[in-house]
């Protein structure tokens, strides 16, 4: 790995640290799925699986121990996975849109695993029933949001990444 | 109207077709002040041995300590991996020799009281002990 692949893992981990804390304000609408997916296309996956360590670990500084880290360390890596595995079979932003969609509802489900570990299934069934909703609100939004800026974002992104690696 | 605003239209509309489907046949019914909780304070330096019972809604037992902090004369203090209880009854433990230990239905607390689920006819017990 070249220092310039090590500077752009560190700016592409502050740009989703930016996008999530930019968005906070409203719960469960972000725009981190859409950059993991898009960098992971553009980038590679090797570069998005260290992304989403650097993302998790600035999480960790951000909001301190939890749980919850657990379940990042663990989600977003899979995210990256799961777009790897798919990209050659989707051919249109709708795909990446219904992938961002099932991650979103599903989210809540795997954090509910992670609780049941720690305080029982029964907190864990109960930690994700509470939930629905915003994993509703999460997936619905994640969908929409990847269906309308999928395309632009990759575009630029695209012409960006052929700029920095021949400057 | 064009392909990607009827998509969004759609899901939208099947989004708010469950989550009505949630609050009908899912949703927990809130009762007030549905779990009985009971607090006890030991500190054998002051002879306080004293026991509290609640009733709340609440999910941690942090939360409903700082709800309570006046009458149980709570501190806090923040630390990175969360909140510590420092003082109790208005009594400040010294941070070198003594410490307030926790204990769920007379077993040790495995975390710190933001992360220690609340559930019904729990007792939570706090006693003062020296390193």
């Amino acid at each position: 790995m070249k220092a310039r692949d090590v500077v752009l893992i560190g700016i592409l981990g502050a740009t989703i640290t930016t996008a999530k804390l930019t968005l906070s304000f409203i719960p469960n609408v972000e725009v981190v799925t859409l950059l993991f997916i898009i960098y992971t296309i553009t980038f590679g996956y090797k570069k998005g699986f260290l992304v989403s360590m650097v993302f998790t670990t600035t999480e960790i500084f951000i909001y301190g121990f939890s749980t919850w880290f657990l379940v990042y360390y663990v989600i977003w890596p899979m995210l990256v996975i799961i777009t790897e595995l798919m990209r050659k079979r989707i051919e249109s932003e709708y795909g990446y849109a219904i992938v961002g969609a099932i991650f979103g509802y599903t989210f809540g489900f795997f954090f509910a695993i992670m609780e049941s570990f720690f305080y029982g299934t029964a907190y864990g069934l109960a930690y994700w029933i509470r939930g629905i909703p915003l994993d509703l609100l999460h997936g619905t939004s994640n969908f929409i949001i990847i269906l309308v800026l999928f395309k632009p974002l990759k575009n630029l992104l695209s012409r960006l990444k052929v700029r920095y690696y021949r400057a | 109207m064009n392909k990607k605003t009827i998509t969004i239209i759609a899901v939208l509309v099947v989004t708010l077709l469950l989550f009505a489907g949630y609050k009908t046949f899912l949703s927990p019914e809130i009762v007030e002040g549905d779990k009985e909780i009971t607090i006890h304070i030991i500190n054998e330096k002051e002879n306080v041995d004293e026991t509290f019972t609640y009733n709340t809604d609440h999910e941690f037992l942090l939360e409903l300590l700082e709800e309570n902090q006046e009458q149980l004369g709570i501190t806090f203090e923040q630390y990175d991996l969360g909140v510590m209880i420092t003082g109790m009854m208005d009594y400040q433990a010294d941070p070198n020799s003594e410490y307030f230990h926790t204990y769920v239905n007379e077993e040790d607390a495995m975390t710190g009281p933001g992360d220690i689920p609340l559930n019904d006819q729990d007792v939570y017990t706090f006693e003062l002990k020296n390193y």
